[in-house]
Order: C-alpha cells, then structure tokens, then sequence
C-alpha cells in the first residue's frame, strides 16, 4: 500500500491505494470518476487515455503509484464553468459518439492532439495520430469531422482539408 | 394500421438533430454496467475451460476457498443442487415469416441444455465451469487459478465442415451426430429443370468465417438480493432488459415480480448482447447466497474467447443463367455453425429467406443446415446471417459475369426485381415490401463518380499499384421480437415515453422523441424517453434485426392515436361541449367555433383533479402492438482499392452507399449507423477472424494483438446517401437503417480486391479475412500460373 | 495484475540497493512492455522499481560524434527532439511511429531495448546505427547486445543508462506493420557511414532482430536499390505466424530494405 497524491481535475487529492492499481481504476474506483472506461487487457483501445502533466497516456497502462505528484484531467475536467470544450461541442454536433463507451478516451485523445500536433492538421494527420483510439460504433468518419471542426476553431491558422 | 394524418405537421421528423443523451456520455456521465456500485459488494470471476472438449470428473476448491478474500466457489453441482434450470434461448426464430428450421427428418431441433454452469463437460475453450466469489476482483482472480478440476479430455471439432462428419466427435452425446438442423426448402424438380436446360451453370462455395463483435465495452453485470424484500436486481447491459428478466426469473426459479433489471447505456452491442450470459445468472445467485452484491467484469480476453460470436457460414452455391443472360434458378446449400450449444438460429434462418437476393430468380431449392462444434456459441451479428447470403449471391454474380462473358453491372441490371413486381416473393417465401433497385444503382454510380473510374486506374497503375473496383447490391430483411409496449404520459412539464426498446448507441432518446413530438404537436425538446429498468418498463422487444424504430414509431403512432383520443375527451369536459367539438392541431385542442384552447401541458395538470375516473392517474395511455411482417432495407454499393503488390498491403480509397432505409426519421443518426454497420463489414473482409488452431483446438485471436479491427488510419471517409422509398407494412414506412451498411459489405471488398488480381492474371478467390500475407501470396500464384501459361 | 510493492528510488545508487533487497524485482520504466505482461499475469515481480525519477537517465545531448540519449527519455521525445531531427531523422522518424501518440508519451527507449521484443522498431534502429549501450556496469556494443527472442545481455539488476548512436553520413528505416498488432511484421533499418553499410532487421527474424549480412556488403559497393537485386533473405530464418509466412517475411525484408534505401533520411511505414 501506498499513499498516492495527485490533483485531478483541479481538485488535490490524496488516497492509500494498493501498489498494483492502475491509474484509470484508481480514477473510476478510488475517486468516483467513472467517466474514463476501461476496454481492453492490451494498451490499444484508447478508452481510457487522460491528461497527465500534459500529455494523453492511456491510464490502464500507468500505476496510480506512477501519477504521485502529477496533474491529471479526466473527461469530467474537461467542460469549464458549465462551458462545454469546443472538441465535445463539435463531438455532439458532428455525432461523433453513439453508444458513448470509447467517447471519453477519444475527446481526450483528440484535445490533446489538436493542443501539441506541431504541424497542420488534416483529414490524413487526424487518422494518422489517432490510431491509438479505437471505436467500433461510428467507423471513425464523424470523429474526424468533429476534430477537425474543433482545431478550425481552435487552430484556424493551421487545420487543412476535411472529410466531406 | 393508422394512417399518418400529421405529416405536414412533421417539423421533427426527418431532420438530423443532434442526439439527447449525448450531454452525459460526451461529459463522462454515462451510465455503464460497471460504473455501478453498491455497498458491500463483492467481485466474481470464473474458472474456465482450457480445453475444447472434456468431460468435468472432478471440481476440488479447497485450495481456493483458504486464498485471501475468498467468500466461495460455486460448481454446475450447486446449480442442479439448487434446482436451477437452464437458459430458455428459445433459438428457433419462430415469427409467422421466418423461414422454419427442422431437424433432419422434420424433427424438433435438438437444443440441448445451458445451466449456469454445466456439471457433465467443458464443451468450448473458456467455458465456465466454477465461479469463485471473494471481496476483490484481484482476488477473485487469483483464486479462480487455484481452483483444481480434473478434466477428461475428449476428442474434439471445430471446423464447421469437419463438424457435420458422420464420425466426428459428438458435442452432444443425445443427437447421433452434430447436425442439428437439416430442412430442404424449394421446388427441387422444377429447379433441376431449369439446371438441365441452362446455357450457363456457375457453381462456388464460399466460407464467411467466424468474427465476434468487440463492443468496446465489455460484459459486465451487478447482481444484488435485498433479503427484505425477496427482490433480485440486476445491472447488466444487454439487448433487451425485459427478454433478460424474463430468463433469469425463469433460471432462477423466481416470479417475475420478484426480479429488476436496469440496462441503461450499453457501449455497443451488435448482437453480442442479445442473448442472456451465465454470468449474469450467476452474481444473482450468488448474491442470494451470499447475502451481498456481487459483480463480474469480464477482461477482453474473456470477451475475445466468451462473448457470443457471429457469422460461420459455408455456403454452396449454383446459378443457372440462360444464354442472354437471365437468371433461371438458383440452388444453396448452406451451413451454419452454432458452437457448442444453441443459442440463436437466427443467422440461418434469416440468411435462408434472401439467397436470391435483389434478383428476380424464379425458382431455388436451400439446403439449410446447422452444426455444433466445439467452439464458443454463435448467434445474431450486425445483420445475422444477411451479409453471408449476400456475400454468396454477390460473390457468385461476379464470377458468373467472368466466366460467362457478361458485364458485371449489366448481369445485374439484367436481373433485378423492378419497382413494378413489388411486393415480391422470393422463392424461400420472404415478401419484398418495396425497393427501387435499378434506381438505388443508378444513384449509386452517381455518387461514387463512376465515370471516373478508368482515370483513376490508369493513375494508380501508373504508380505501380492495383486498382480495385468493387460493387454490390444488396437485399436485407427486419423483423425481430413481433411485440412493443408504449406507455405515454403526460405531465404538466413533458411528455414521457417509456418504452421497451435497449439501444447501445442508436440514439432511441432523441429519434423516438422526434416522431412522438411530430405526432402530438410538440416541441421536440418536451418529449423525453425512458428506457431500460423493467421497474418502469413492462414489456418491450428489445433492440435487435433493426427492429426497433419500426415497431417503436408504430407502437408510438397508435399510443398518440388513442391518447389523442383521451385528450379530446377531457378537453370536451373541461370545455363542457361534446367530443365531436373539440379540435386537435399542432399540439392544441380547441373549442371548435370558440376561441378556447388548451394545450397539452394544461390538459395534464388539470387531468387527475377532472373528476373523470379514466384520468384519476393522470393523462397516459399504454398501447401494445404486434407486427409479423418484415421489411426490406436494400441498397448498392461501390468501393475502390488500391493494393502494393509488393507487400499485399491494401488500402481503400473510396467507398460510397445508397441505403434505401424506408422513412429515415433522422438522418444524422441513420448515417452514423451507415458508418458503423460499413467498418463491421469491412472489417470481416479484411482483418477479423477467430481463429482456431487446427491442432489443438485453443482459439487464436485472444486480444486486439491477434484480432485485427477497423481504426481511423485503415477505413476511409464514406459517401453516403439515404433513399427512403417508405415501406407499406407500417404507418410511417420505416424499414431499417441499422444494418445496410454490413450487408454488402464483404462482397464489396472482395469484389474489388477479385478486380484488382484480374489486372495481373486470372483472379485467385481470397479466403477471408484478405491480410497483405493472403493477398501476397495469390499475386504470386497468379503471376507464377501467368508464367507457366 | 499480482500484487506488488512499488518502488520509486531518486538515484541510481537507490535503484540498484532497492534491487538487491528485492526478492524478485523487476524494473519499470514507462511501462508499456511490462506492465501489460503483468496485466495478464504472465509474470509475478515482488517489486516494481520505477526508474522514472532518476535524473541522469534522461535526456538527449550530442557528444562527440554520437547522439547520446538517456534510456528513460520517451519515444516522443526523442521524434520531436531537434538534435535527433538533424543529426539522424530516421532514428526520430523511427521513434515516432512506434505505438500511437499516447504509447510514445510514456514508452520509452530503455524500455524497450532491454525488453528486445522481436517485432519491436528500437532494436533495429540501435543495430543498424551501430550504437553503444551503456549500463551502469558497462558498454555493451549493439552486435553484442541483443542475444536472442526477448533476451539481451543485460544481466539482472543491471541498469540501462542510456545509449550513444554514431551519427551516420545517412540513414533510413522502412516497416510494414500488422494490421491488429501493429507492431513490424518487417522493419529494415539501413545506415551508412564513409564506406561501412549496416542494415538491421526486426520483426522478420526467427531469433530477433538481425544484421543482413550480404544486404550490406551489397549496399557498401554500391549503395542503390539496384544493388539489392540479386540478393535473398532464407526463408528458413523467418518467423511463422498469423501476420505471415516465412516466405511473406522474407519477400517484405527485401521490399522494405529497396525502400529504405530509396528514404534515406526518412521513416516509410507500410501497411
């Protein structure tokens, strides 16, 4: 066992948590947080990437006991003031999302690529960069959309062609 | 069948709106099976078969029960002990139109039995057979591996072919072999006949192996008894929460009353949940006999190995054409492959009503046969059975047009059943409702820029790659559980539909509400819907065979009828005139000749306080509907691929649809299901396969490592487009919109990658799924037969 | 995954006492090899010790002639590091497709040299450069280094430091991927430096990755695609399995060396 501090969502928080608990199921289980899901045993669905110090990790593939002292957003840390993230506005408009299970992974995904990708974002670079995300729902054509519509507002000097 | 009255009023219907229940799911707020938890709970996991097939001689637990944590272990022994009964699948599909399977010799089709836990053999790789119960899902697991069972091994089969062997090894030691189902459909002489006299016969068997659906989320369920008051309740995301309390009453040997379970949002079902698992059985039971809750979260690799899989079809196929071209006959013979026990025919019998297809083919026989094996049991996937007979006649039109002479697309058009001859029956007795077949490929070849098509394989040959230009049409049928529920209720703040329904992403809160606004003049945002407890929903067909915006806007249709009819009656009495003078429009009664009105909100507040008894619970309605007959979503469509013949590796550039889905109620939600259905089938061509090892039986594809899906950076963007050539079977000529989208899609990959071989020599027919190692490997066939010639 | 007890020591001196202690420790650097292997209880480590907050261990410089990078810098970083990027963009490009973006935020490259997975894209890119490896023992050279399928020459509590690449005249790495896994079913990595050619393959090889012995000396007289016409991979030394034949595996070496050749400078994944 181990004493585990981090700040999620803004929040500090503190927990003794067994040496063996992943990050996502400390988030879902310690903490209440059940929006970031788990979907695989093989780091490759993404379901369950959050914001750690900045960058997307998948949290099933992070020990709690590895995030002591670190930042981390989840799904839920997303929205400000009510305000929804431009990514889960378009995600909604778009419709992006239908049975909602790999949505969270995939907004986080997807906010911190369009937050770091250096170069212009298009069509070929969104499906590129999110490989790491898998949805078995939409077939990926209106996530992309909804990507790239956020980065038009959120980048507009640096986002190129869309899907259709 | 009511008439649609209100269709200049539809304000709602038709428009894509954005989706209701999308503020809880894109903010982390959804409500999964395994985001529940209750206090006290404890975790279960199961002791699973490592063999294909062995008889259980011996379950000894001691070692498990000393682990930490460990509150029990349960065998098949205690369920027979505690005079559980086992799943009433009900597999046959036994609606007045599906086709009807026999066992050989028209006999019933053996079932066999499916406790909990069996207590005689293992029949598949990782098939429970103990469970253990401990305070933490770590434990639990780790106990599980210290269960010691002594296993019998047996002789075992798995492939589907292999499996109908007279010799094989039996799964069921009851049938005198592992044909479970062999019914002969069609008029065989008139059939031979026309054999006997065609110009051409074209003949293929074609093998639509086995996938399994990889939902995202996986298999989950919360089981708690309440001691005080006798009730079992149940968190589990499934494709029908009234169907699940139904069995699980039935397993447990409780009332109905006693039982509650609650499936709300449910990440991905595609017909993986359509069918009751023993672990859900299981943690209530458990929880009984423990006195707590106890919850089962399957791992991926469970899912991967236990999941209910889909597909597994051998189809041999014979085409008779005439020497312009007509089709005369058709004759198949298909076999499906249950696992190793039966838990849906609905594939089979399905497939079996569509052999033919869009085309006008006069006569066919079927063979249709059913086998168990030992492997994990199949039932319905994204269009049960429909893209395996569609792959089949598709598949076959094409190499009739290769080794005939004929052009493929005007074989096609030579052959299609046109708009004059619906409704039509085919030959296995389905009747087509309506469709505009030519027109649906006329669009298509718009869309997908037809005409551009030898441009861009002279482009993509002059970058020494291989164009693939793929085409189908494509013929599927909805029927699904005939019965719906629909309760309407009005109150002063909104309309409230509860209904029997359990989506897993096709966006029932927002769709039902649109054709429930339209119908009662309201305002799209007013009208919420209610899905998922059995507490609050009574009845309901859940959601499955793209069933449910067909059966739901009827059911809604004739609930607004009646409550319309209600309304009336108390807006008469609260204006004090007769019925006759009450006028209902756009969401307001009205005092005919007087400027008195009130809406529906009013009407609902003042309804309990009338004094008329029919209102004394208020303003609501409950209306049941049954409907038997099928509709028919059918479409085309046109892919281009290019593929490296040096590594085999295959890209798809292009891929456009024309969906005729009957009324589409929203488009925005109709073209994500376009999407979607397309990726599934797709990936069936391309990546998916579970694999078993010839030797030793052990399933390959254990993980997303082994089993290849459809990603972001592998499918292409989609052109899609809806024809709604409305359906005359219900009042708002819904067909379905869920599962066109996989139907063709098999044959359309392979129908490319079969024209991107024919550039290099005589195309090799590619087992699926078509990997860069299959495809490499028959371009160097081609090219060594080329060089040989 | 077992239980555990998680360590997390500031210094090297720390890290290798804590191992001593242990019964059975093993070391964790970003985790995405190991704690998979846990995840499905293929193994039972008594300890993790996480590498993580040693400072030394990471880190990118140029010292001398070499491109030094410290074995707990992760894949992203080394992508995005300037200093990669100029010196041998193929080792950045390399890094840059290995996994997806999120696997490259924490994965990192000690981890996955130790762990010599035989479909893994780093031991290619440390074979072909020619690179050093140095522990906090000693300097173990790349043709030294990776001894056979997921096995090194790193003995047990032996700790990966970081790893000295010589800066070729030029270099290029060419894969082609599993459509599930997408890890290298083939990946060539081909340098050259004055007159010496090194071509190192993962991802084919019966026992890991390898050197190509007769692809070089075809390259070093003469560095053209061409040159490689005449030469074969055995079939015999292929891996087997769902992604490929042998004879598949031996075919996709040759391609992805031909286009390795024609990138130099660059990554070309495949699919």
């Amino acid at each position: 066992m181990t004493t585990v501090s981090m700040t999620v969502n803004g929040e500090k928080v503190s927990r003794e948590v067994e040496d063996n608990i992943f990050l996502a199921y400390y988030l879902r289980e310690a903490l209440g947080l059940t929006g970031t899901h788990v979907g695989c045993d093989t780091t490759q669905c993404g379901c369950c990437v959050v914001h750690m110090n900045g960058t997307s990790v998948k949290s099933c593939t992070v020990l709690a006991a590895q995030a002591e002292g670190a930042t981390v957003t989840t799904i839920e840390g997303l929205a400000k003031d009510g305000q929804l993230h431009p990514l889960q506005r378009t995600f909604h408009e778009c419709h992006a999302l239908q049975c909602g299970f790999c949505t969270p992974g995939m907004i986080m995904a997807g906010v911190d690529l369009i937050n770091t990708y250096p170069g212009i974002l298009d069509e070929n670079v969104v499906r590129h960069e999110m490989e790491g995300n898998l949805c078995r729902c939409t077939g990926y054509h209106n996530i992309v959309k909804a990507i790239l519509k956020a980065a038009a507002e959120m980048r507009p000097a640096s986002v190129g062609d869309a899907a259709e | 069948m009511p008439s649609l009255r209100y269709e200049r009023a539809f304000k709602a219907i038709g428009r894509p709106l954005a989706r209701k229940e999308d503020g809880r799911l894109i903010t982390g707020k959804g409500r999964f099976t395994d985001d529940f938890t209750l206090p006290g709970q404890t975790w279960a996991a199961m002791v699973r078969s490592p063999y294909p097939h062995a008889r259980i001689l011996g379950i000894d637990p001691s070692a498990a029960v000393e682990m930490p944590g460990v509150l029990g272990v349960y065998t098949g022994a205690d369920c027979i002990a505690d005079d559980l009964k086992d799943i009433p699948h009900n597999p046959v599909p036994s609606t007045q139109f599906d086709v009807k399977l026999r066992g050989r010799g028209n006999t019933p089709v053996f079932i066999g039995t499916h406790m909990l836990l069996p207590a005689d053999k293992a029949r598949y790789v990782g098939e429970a057979i103990a469970m253990v119960v401990a305070e933490t899902r770590q434990q639990a697991y780790s106990a599980a591996e210290m269960v010691a069972v002594d296993y019998e091994e047996l002789p075992w089969v798995a492939d589907t072919i292999k499996a109908t062997a007279p010799d094989a090894p039996r799964v069921w030691d009851e049938l005198p072999d592992n044909v479970l189902v062999d019914s002969k459909f069609g008029d065989a002489p008139a059939t031979d006949a026309a054999f006997a006299r065609a110009a051409h016969v074209v003949t293929a068997t074609y093998c639509i192996g086995r996938v399994t659906g990889v939902p995202l989320e996986p298999r989950a369920a919360l089981g708690s008894y309440d001691a005080s008051t006798g009730r079992y309740t149940l968190y589990a995301g499934s494709g029908g929460a009234i169907r699940q309390k139904r069995e699980i009453a039935e397993v447990l040997n409780l009332d109905l009353e006693q039982v509650r379970v609650l499936s709300f949002d449910v990440g991905g079902n595609f017909g993986t949940r359509n069918r009751t698992y023993v672990e859900f059985g299981l943690v209530l039971w458990a929880s009984r006999k423990l006195n707590r809750p106890v919850k089962f979260r399957a791992e991926r690799t469970e899912c991967f190995l236990t999941d209910y899989q889909g597909r597994d079809l051998v189809s041999e196929v014979s085409l008779a054409i005439d020497a312009s071209g007509k089709f005369l006959a058709l004759r198949a013979s298909n076999l499906s492959n249950v696992g190793a026990r039966c838990v849906s025919l609905s594939p089979l019998s399905k497939g079996s009503g569509l052999i033919t297809g869009n085309y006008d083919i006069p006569l066919a026989t079927l063979h249709a046969r059913a086998v168990y094996s030992n492997t994990m049991c199949t039932q319905a996937y994204r269009s049960s059975g429909r893209p395996e007979v569609t792959f089949a006649i598709e598949r076959l039109i094409d190499k009739a047009a290769r080794q005939c002479g004929f052009d493929r697309f005007e074989l096609r058009r030579r052959n299609l059943i046109g708009v004059k001859q619906m409704p039509y029956t085919n030959p296995t007795g389905s009747i087509y409702d309506s469709g505009e077949y030519e027109n649906n490929m006329d669009r298509l070849l718009r869309l997908a820029d037809f005409a551009g098509v030898e441009n861009r394989r002279e482009e993509t040959r002059r970058r020494g790659k291989l164009f693939g230009l793929g085409f189908a049409n494509y013929v599927e049928s909805s029927t699904g559980s005939p019965k719906e529920r629909a309760d309407l209720i009005v109150r002063p703040e909104g309309v409230e539909v509860v209904i029997g329904t359990q989506p897993a992403g096709q966006g029932h809160e927002t769709s039902f509400a649109q054709v429930t606004a339209d119908l009662l003049g309201l305002p799209f945002e007013k009208v919420t819907i209610t899905l998922g407890d059995t507490d609050i929903v009574t009845a309901g067909g859940g959601t499955h065979s793209g069933r449910s915006m067909r059966h739901a806007s009827t059911v809604i249709a004739l609930g607004a009828e009646d409550l319309i009819a209600k309304a009336t009656r108390l807006a008469a009495h609260l204006f004090d005139v007769s019925v006759d003078q009450v006028v209902f429009d756009e969401g307001i009664f009205s005092a005919q000749g007087t400027n008195r009105t009130i809406d529906w909100f009013e009407l609902a507040a003042k309804a309990s306080s009338s004094g008329l008894p029919e209102f004394a619970n208020g303003l609501w309605v409950r209306r049941d509907n049954e409907m038997h007959r099928q509709v028919f979503p059918n479409g085309a469509c046109m892919c281009e691929v290019e593929i490296d013949p040096e590594t085999g590796g295959i890209e798809i550039k292009r891929y456009a649809t024309v969906d005729d889905v009957g009324r589409c109620i929203n488009p925005l939600i109709v073209h994500g299901q376009t999407h979607g259905g397309i990726a599934q089938g797709v990936g069936r061509a391309l990546w998916e396969a579970c694999v078993i090892d010839p030797d030793s039986g052990q399933p390959l594809a254990g993980s997303l490592m082994d089993y290849g899906m459809p990603r972001f950076d592998n499918m292409p963007s989609f052109k899609t487009e809806i024809a709604e050539v409305l359906s005359p079977t219900n009042p708002f000529g819904v067909k379905a919109g869920g599962e066109g989208g996989t139907t063709p899609a098999p044959a359309l990959i392979m129908s490319a990658i079969d024209d991107a071989l024919a550039s290099i020599g005589d195309p090799i027919e590619i087992p699926m799924p078509a990997t860069p190692v299959k495809i490499w490997t028959a371009i160097q066939k081609i090219r060594a037969k080329r060089s040989a010639a | 995954m077992y239980p555990t007890t998680y360590r997390r020591p500031r210094t090297l001196a720390e890290a290798k006492a804590m191992f001593a202690d242990a019964e059975n420790a093993s070391f964790l650097s970003g985790g995405h090899t190991l704690l998979p292997a846990l995840k499905l209880r293929l193994a039972s480590p008594s300890d993790l010790i996480d590498l993580g907050a040693i400072p030394e261990l990471r880190g990118i410089k140029v010292e001398g002639r070499s491109v030094v990078i410290g074995a707990m810098t992760v894949h992203a970083e080394v992508a995005d590091s300037p200093l990669v990027r100029q010196h041998i963009p193929a080792l950045a490009g390399l890094a840059g497709s290995i996994g997806d973006r999120h696997v490259r935020h924490r994965g990192t490259m000690g981890g996955s040299v130790s762990n010599n997975d035989p479909a893994a894209d780093y031991p290619s890119g440390v074979l072909g450069l020619g690179a050093t490896v140095v522990t906090d023992k000693r300097r173990i050279l790349a043709d030294d280094f990776f001894t056979d399928l997921y096995q090194t020459a790193r003995e047990p509590g032996e700790i990966l430091t970081r790893i000295e690449f010589p800066i070729p005249d030029t270099a290029g790495y060419a894969k082609f991927v599993s459509p599930a896994s997408r890890f290298s079913i083939a990946g060539v990595f081909v340098s050259r430096t004055g007159k010496a050619v090194r071509v190192a393959v993962t991802g084919a090889g019966s026992g890991g990755v390898f050197r190509a012995t007769d692809f070089e000396k075809a390259l070093a007289a003469d560095f053209r695609v061409e040159a490689l016409a005449n030469c074969t991979i055995d079939p015999g030394n292929m891996m087997g399995d769902q992604n490929g034949t042998p004879e598949y595996r031996a075919n996709l070496v040759l391609v992805m060396a031909r286009r390795a050749v024609q990138n130099m400078g660059a990554i070309t994944v495949c699919k």
